[in-house]
C-alpha cells in the first residue's frame, strides 16, 4: 500500500472544494433520507439520539475543550425537560418562547453550581457532579414549593399537547402519514442541532473559546497570559449548562413525557461513554456519540449468541456489559473516538496541504506524487473490485435472519459509498497524471479498471438514492427497494 | 408546617444507626483511598467489586453450605485475586496523571460487573446469612443468645457492635501490615514518590498489585457485613453505599486513610442523625433518600470549598 | 564500572541525548557538566532507564539497556534524582529503611545508626516526616538513603541545586571522603562547576546532547572554554 495519501489536493483549489461539496452532499442526502427510509419507531430513536448529541456536545465544552472532569450533566437535561414540560402543560407557552427561558434556566444553573463546584480539583470536580446526578431524580419528588405539581412527581409529567406536524409542513420528507408526527418533530432537532454545531463552532474559535481550550491544556499558563480563570471556567460552564438544558427541551418535545426516572446518574454515564467514543473535543464526536449511544446499545439488546454451555444473549442486562466492554475496548485502542479512527482513514485517502499567505502550498503537491512507481492505480482498481464484489454479498447475506450477519450485510453494501467514488476520482487523477508523463505506461489499464468500475458504482449509488427519496412522493411507483 | 417536637428518645436510635451504617462507609472508603493513594485513580467500580464479593459470599456460605466466615475469608481471597488481575491487565497500562482514560474503565468495569452479576444472580434479592445475628452464648451479663442489648434506653443490636469491632480489628491489622512489614513500606513510599519508590528497587507493580488486592478484600467484607441489613445480596446493593463511601473519602481527604474512616463514620451519623433524625422530628414528612444523599454531599461541598483537599488531605501546593 | 556507548534518550517525540560516549573507571569521581537544557539529567535518567533510551550501558560488564529501573537498582546502582527524590510523608527512619529495600541481610538497623552517627541531625529528626526537613538536611537524607543500599555505583543529580553555600560545601567535603574512604564510584551531575571540578577526577562537558569536551578535571578547570561558560563570576 502506498506511504502517501491516495489523493493530495490544495487547500481552496477546484479539486478541494469538489471533495468538499461532495461530503456535504453526502451529509445532506443522509439527513434527507432517513425520516424517509426509517420505521416510525426508528425514527424516535434517531430524535433520541439526536438529542443525545446535543447533550453530549454540552459535556464535550466541558470536559472535552476545557478539560475538567464534570459528569453530571443528566441533571441539567432533566432541569430543561421539566421546566419545558411544566411551562407547556401549565402554563400553555408556545415552545418558541420557552427555548430562550431554558437556555437562561439552565444558564443561570450552571452559573450557581459551576462557581462552587469548579474551586475544586480534578477529582473532587468529577465527585461533585457525579452527586448532582444522583441527587437530582429525587429532586422532582420534593413536595415543597409545588415542585412535585409541576413535575408529576413520581409518576412524571405527561404533556398532552404533543407536538405534531402542522398541514403546510408537510412537503417536508417524510412528514405525511404514519411517521408525520414524529419526522416533523425530526426536523425540528435537526434544525436545533444544526444551529447548535454552528454557534459552537464559532464559539470554539473565537476568542473566549481559545481561552478555555488553553486552560485545558495548560492551566497555569493561560493564567500567566492574563486569562481569567474562574470566569472562563464558570462561563463555559454554564454555556454547557444551557446545552444540556436544550436538550432537555428537545427530549420533552420528542417524547411528550418527563420522568424523574430518565435521568438518573446512568444517563450521565450514557453521555460520557457517548462523547468518548465519539472522540472528545472533537465536535462531529457528539453526533457520532449520540448516535452511537442509542443505536448500538439497540443492537447489543439483539445480539444472541449461543456459546455452547452459556447463552450469551443481550436481552436481559448483558446488553449493559457488552457496552461497558466497547467502552473499555475505545479507552484501549482508540481513545479518540470514532472521529480518530474516521481521521486516520481519512489521512491515509486523501491529503489537504494548505497554502502559504503568497498562494503557495506549503509542500508542493510535486513532493507527494509517488512518480512512475506509484501503485495509487493499482489500490483504486483494487477497491473498486472489491467493493463490486461485496456487494451483491452484503445482498445476498441480507437473507440471512440474524442480527450479526444483518450488521455485516448492510456494512457490506454501505461500503460502495466510499470505495466507488474514490475508486473513480483516483482512477481519473491517475490517468491524468499519466497524460502529464508522471507515470509508467503499466498502470493505465488498472486506472482504467478503477474509473470506469468506479464510475458505474457511482451512478448505482446516485440513482438509488435519488429512486428511494422520490418513491416516498410517487405512489403507483413500483421500483425495487435494494 | 415545621411542627416542632424534639424527639430526643429516639435520638440514640439513629446514632446507632448512623455509627453502624458510617463503619461500612468507613470500610469502602479506605478500598477507595487505598487505590488511590497508591495510584491517584478513583476506581469507580469499586462498589460493583464489592458486591462481586458478597455475591461469592453468597456462593461458597448458601449454595455450598461451607461456614460463613470461612466464606467471607475465601470471598476476601478471590478478590484480592481479581482486583490484582485487574491492575495488571486494565489500569496499569495506563499514565496516572491523566484521569480521563481510567476513569473511562473503571466505568466500563461497573457497567460489565454490575450486568454480568444481574445475568448470573437476577435482580432478586437473595437472603444473606447474618455474621452478628446473636451474641454468642458464651457472653456474660445475660446478652447471650439476644440480638441487642439495651442502653441508653433503647437497643443496640449486636450487629452494631460486631461490624464495629471488625472495623477496629482491620484497621489495626492494616496498621500492623503497613507499618512493619516490607510490601506495606514498599506501598507507603509507592504513595509518597512513585519514582523514588523506583529508585530504591521497589517493584511498583507488585506493589500496585499488593493495594488492590487490599481494596478489594476490604470491599467485599464491607459488602458481605452490610448485606444482612440490606435484606440480602442484590447487585444493585452497593451503588448507593458507594457514592456514600466516596463522600466519606472526599471528606477525608481522598489521600488519608484515617480521614477516610472518618469522614466514613460522618457521613453515616449525617445521614442517620441529621436527617432522618430531623425529617423525623422537625420536618415530619420523610425526604429521606434526597435530603440523605444531597445532605451528604452539601456537606462534602463546603468542606472541600474551604478545605479543597478534605478535611485531612494533603494540601498539594502548585508551583507555577 | 561503567560504560557507556552511544547513547540516544528522548522523552517521546523529543530526542534530548544524540549519542554519547563516556566511562566511569571503578573508584573514580567523574562529572558531568553542562547547561541546562544539555542534557545532564537525562544522561543519568538514561542510564536508569527512566526514558527512551537506546545505545549501550554496560554496568559491570552487563548491558542493561532496558533492564527495568528497580532492578538496575538491585544490581548495585544508586541514584539520587534532582530536587532530592525523599519521600515526604514518611519519617526520617522509614527514607533510609526503604533506601536498603533491595537488600537481604540483617545490618540494615546498624547502617542506619552509622548513618545517624554521620548526620547527627537526622536522628535528631528521625520520626519527622521527610517533608518537612530543609533543603540541606533533604539533601543528606537523600544521600544517606542512596548509600544504604550499599550500592557500587552512585549517580548524584545536581546535589548542590538550591542549597545554601556553606551546606554545598559541607556536603561536597563529604563526597570526597566517602570516595576517599570507601572507594565507592561516583558519577555526578551538576551545574556549579567549580566545585565539582574540585572534587572529581574527570569530567566531560554536555552541549545539546553531545559531549564537547573532556578530560582530567585539572586540565577542564584550566580550559579557556569552560572558564568562560562555567567557571566565570
Amino acid at each position: 500500500m502506498a506511504s502517501t495519501p491516495l489523493l493530495v489536493v490544495e487547500k481552496g483549489s477546484k479539486q478541494h472544494k469538489l471533495w468538499q461539496s461532495v461530503g456535504v452532499v453526502y451529509v445532506v442526502a443522509l439527513v434527507l433520507l432517513v425520516p424517509v427510509v426509517l420505521e416510525p419507531f426508528e425514527i424516535s430513536k434517531m430524535n433520541r439520539a439526536l438529542t443525545l448529541s446535543v447533550a453530549i456536545l454540552a459535556v464535550n465544552l466541558v470536559v472535552g475543550f476545557n478539560g475538567m472532569l464534570a459528569l453530571g450533566h443528566s441533571a441539567f437535561m432533566g432541569l430543561g425537560a421539566f421546566v419545558t414540560a411544566s411551562l407547556i402543560q401549565d402554563e400553555n407557552m408556545d415552545y418558541w418562547y420557552i427555548i430562550p427561558i431554558i437556555l437562561i434556566v439552565g444558564f443561570v444553573f450552571g452559573v450557581i453550581l459551576g462557581l462552587p463546584a469548579l474551586r475544586v480539583k480534578g477529582l473532587y470536580l468529577a465527585l461533585t457532579t457525579i452527586a448532582m446526578a444522583v441527587v437530582f431524580p429525587s429532586l422532582v419528588n420534593i413536595e415543597q414549593l409545588g415542585i412535585a405539581k409541576r413535575t408529576g412527581g413520581p409518576n412524571g409529567k405527561v404533556v398532552s399537547e404533543t407536538v405534531d406536524a402542522p398541514s403546510y409542513m408537510e412537503w417536508l420528507p417524510g412528514v405525511d402519514g404514519a411517521r408525520g408526527d414524529r419526522a416533523y418533530r425530526y426536523w425540528m432537532i435537526v434544525v436545533v442541532v444544526a444551529l447548535t454545531m454552528l454557534v459552537i463552532r464559532n464559539y470554539i474559535r473565537s476568542r473566549p473559546g481559545r481561552a478555555v481550550i488553553a486552560i485545558r491544556d495548560h492551566e497555569a499558563g493561560a493564567a500567566v497570559y492574563g486569562v481569567n480563570l474562574p470566569m472562563y471556567k464558570t462561563v463555559n460552564f454554564a454555556i454547557s449548562a444551557s446545552l444540556g438544558a436544550l436538550a432537555g427541551l428537545l427530549w420533552s418535545m420528542d417524547k411528550s413525557f418527563v420522568a424523574g426516572q430518565d435521568f438518573t446518574f446512568l444517563l450521565a454515564i450514557d453521555l460520557i461513554i457517548g462523547l468518548v467514543i465519539g472522540g472528545v473535543g472533537t465536535l462531529q464526536g457528539s453526533l457520532v456519540g449520540g448516535l452511537f449511544v442509542v443505536w448500538v446499545r439497540d443492537l447489543t439488546k439483539r445480539i444472541s449468541i449461543p456459546l455452547g454451555f452459556y447463552d450469551l444473549s443481550g436481552e436481559g442486562p448483558l446488553a449493559n456489559a457488552i457496552f461497558g466492554l466497547i467502552l473499555i475496548l475505545f479507552t484501549f485502542f482508540a481513545p479518540g473516538g470514532i472521529v480518530s479512527l474516521g481521521r486516520l482513514v481519512q489521512s491515509k485517502l486523501i491529503r489537504v496541504i494548505p497554502l502559504r499567505p503568497d498562494g503557495e502550498p506549503i509542500q508542493p503537491l510535486a513532493d507527494l506524487d509517488p512518480g512512475p512507481e506509484s501503485t495509487r492505480a493499482q489500490v483504486a482498481m483494487n477497491l473498486a473490485i472489491i467493493g463490486a464484489v461485496l456487494l451483491p454479498l452484503g445482498w445476498l447475506a441480507m437473507n440471512i435472519d440474524n442480527l450479526i450477519v444483518g450488521v455485516f450485510a448492510f456494512a457490506l453494501r454501505f461500503q460502495i459509498l466510499i470505495t466507488m467514488p474514490i475508486a473513480l476520482i483516483v482512477g481519473i487523477n491517475e490517468l491524468q497524471a499519466h497524460k502529464e508523463g508522471k507515470r509508467s505506461d503499466s498502470m493505465v489499464g488498472q486506472a482504467n479498471v478503477a474509473r470506469i468500475l468506479g464510475g458505474i458504482g457511482t451512478v448505482f449509488l446516485v440513482l438509488f438514492g435519488f429512486f428511494h427519496f422520490v418513491d416516498q412522493y410517487a405512489t403507483g411507483f413500483d421500483l425495487p427497494i435494494v | 408546617m415545621l411542627a416542632v417536637t424534639w424527639n430526643f428518645d429516639i435520638l440514640p436510635d439513629f446514632i446507632f444507626n448512623g455509627l453502624q451504617a458510617g463503619a461500612i462507609y468507613a470500610t469502602v472508603a479506605l478500598a477507595l483511598v487505598l487505590i488511590f493513594k497508591a495510584t491517584t485513580l478513583i476506581n469507580f467500580a469499586q462498589g460493583e467489586l464489592a458486591m462481586l464479593g458478597a455475591f461469592f459470599v453468597y456462593v461458597i456460605n448458601i449454595e455450598q453450605g461451607l461456614w460463613l466466615w470461612l466464606s467471607i475469608l475465601l470471598a476476601m481471597g478471590f478478590s484480592a485475586l481479581l482486583g490484582m488481575a485487574i491492575e495488571r491487565t486494565l489500569t496499569r497500562p495506563f499514565d496516572p496523571s491523566d484521569h480521563l482514560p481510567v476513569v473511562l474503565i473503571t466505568l466500563g468495569l461497573f457497567l460489565i460487573v454490575n450486568a454480568v452479576a444481574a445475568d448470573i444472580w437476577s435482580f432478586q434479592t437473595k437472603r444473606a446469612a447474618d455474621a452478628f445475628g446473636k451474641f454468642p452464648g458464651w457472653v456474660p451479663f445475660g446478652w447471650g443468645g439476644e440480638r441487642f442489648i439495651e442502653v441508653f434506653g433503647t437497643r443496640l443490636r449486636y450487629q452494631t457492635i460486631g461490624i464495629w469491632v471488625t472495623l477496629a480489628l482491620v484497621l489495626f491489622g492494616m496498621g500492623l501490615i503497613l507499618n512493619r512489614t516490607k510490601i506495606g513500606l514498599s506501598f507507603r513510599a509507592v504513595s509518597s514518590n512513585v519514582e523514588s519508590a523506583r529508585l530504591v528497587g521497589v517493584n511498583t507493580g507488585r506493589t500496585l498489585g499488593f493495594g488492590w488486592a487490599l481494596a478489594s478484600m476490604l470491599g467485599t467484607l464491607g459488602a458481605a457485613l452490610v448485606a444482612p441489613s440490606l435484606g440480602g445480596y442484590n447487585p444493585n446493593m452497593m451503588a448507593a453505599i458507594l457514592i456514600y463511601a466516596l463522600a466519606g473519602a472526599a471528606l477525608g481527604g481522598l489521600d488519608s486513610l484515617g480521614g477516610a474512616v472518618l469522614g466514613g463514620v460522618c457521613v453515616g451519623l449525617i445521614q442517620s442523625v441529621v436527617v432522618s433524625w430531623l425529617g423525623v422530628v422537625v420536618l415530619e414528612q420523610a425526604y429521606m433518600s434526597i435530603l440523605q444523599l444531597a445532605a451528604a454531599f452539601l456537606v462534602i461541598l463546603i468542606v472541600l470549598m474551604f478545605r479543597p483537599s478534605g478535611l485531612f488531605g494533603t494540601r498539594t501546593i502548585e508551583r507555577v | 564500572m561503567l560504560k557507556v556507548e552511544g547513547l540516544h534518550a528522548s522523552y517521546g517525540a523529543v530526542s534530548v541525548l544524540r549519542g554519547l560516549d563516556f566511562e566511569v573507571p571503578d573508584g573514580e569521581v567523574r562529572v558531568i557538566l553542562g547547561a541546562n537544557g544539555a542534557g545532564k539529567t537525562t544522561t543519568l535518567r538514561a542510564i536508569c532507564n527512566m526514558c527512551n533510551v537506546s545505545g549501550t550501558v554496560e554496568f559491570e560488564g552487563e548491558n542493561i539497556v532496558g533492564t527495568s529501573t528497580a532492578q538496575i537498582v538491585q544490581k548495585g546502582v544508586a541514584h539520587v534524582p534532582q530536587g532530592r527524590g525523599t519521600f515526604p510523608e514518611l519519617s526520617v527512619t522509614d527514607n533510609l529503611l526503604v533506601g536498603a529495600y533491595v537488600r537481604k541481610d540483617n545490618e540494615v538497623r546498624d547502617d542506619i545508626g552509622r548513618w545517624f552517627e554521620i548526620f547527627p541531625r537526622l536522628e535528631e529528626r528521625k520520626d519527622q516526616l521527610a517533608g518537612s526537613l530543609s533543603g540541606g538536611e533533604q539533601q543528606m537524607l537523600a544521600v544517606a538513603r542512596a548509600l544504604m543500599s550499599r550500592p557500587r555505583l552512585l549517580l548524584l543529580d545536581e546535589p548542590s541545586l538550591g542549597l545554601a553555600p556553606l551546606i554545598i560545601e559541607d556536603l561536597f567535603e563529604r563526597f570526597t571522603a566517602l570516595n576517599k574512604e570507601t572507594g565507592l564510584t561516583m558519577l555526578v551531575v551538576e551545574q556549579n562547576a567549580n566545585l565539582a571540578l574540585e572534587m572529581a577526577d574527570y569530567g566531560y562537558v554536555i552541549e545539546s546532547g553531545h559531549i564537547t569536551l573532556s578530560g582530567p578535571a585539572d586540565q577542564l578547570k584550566n580550559d579557556p572554554a569552560v572558564q568562560e561558560a562555567y567557571l566565570g563570576a
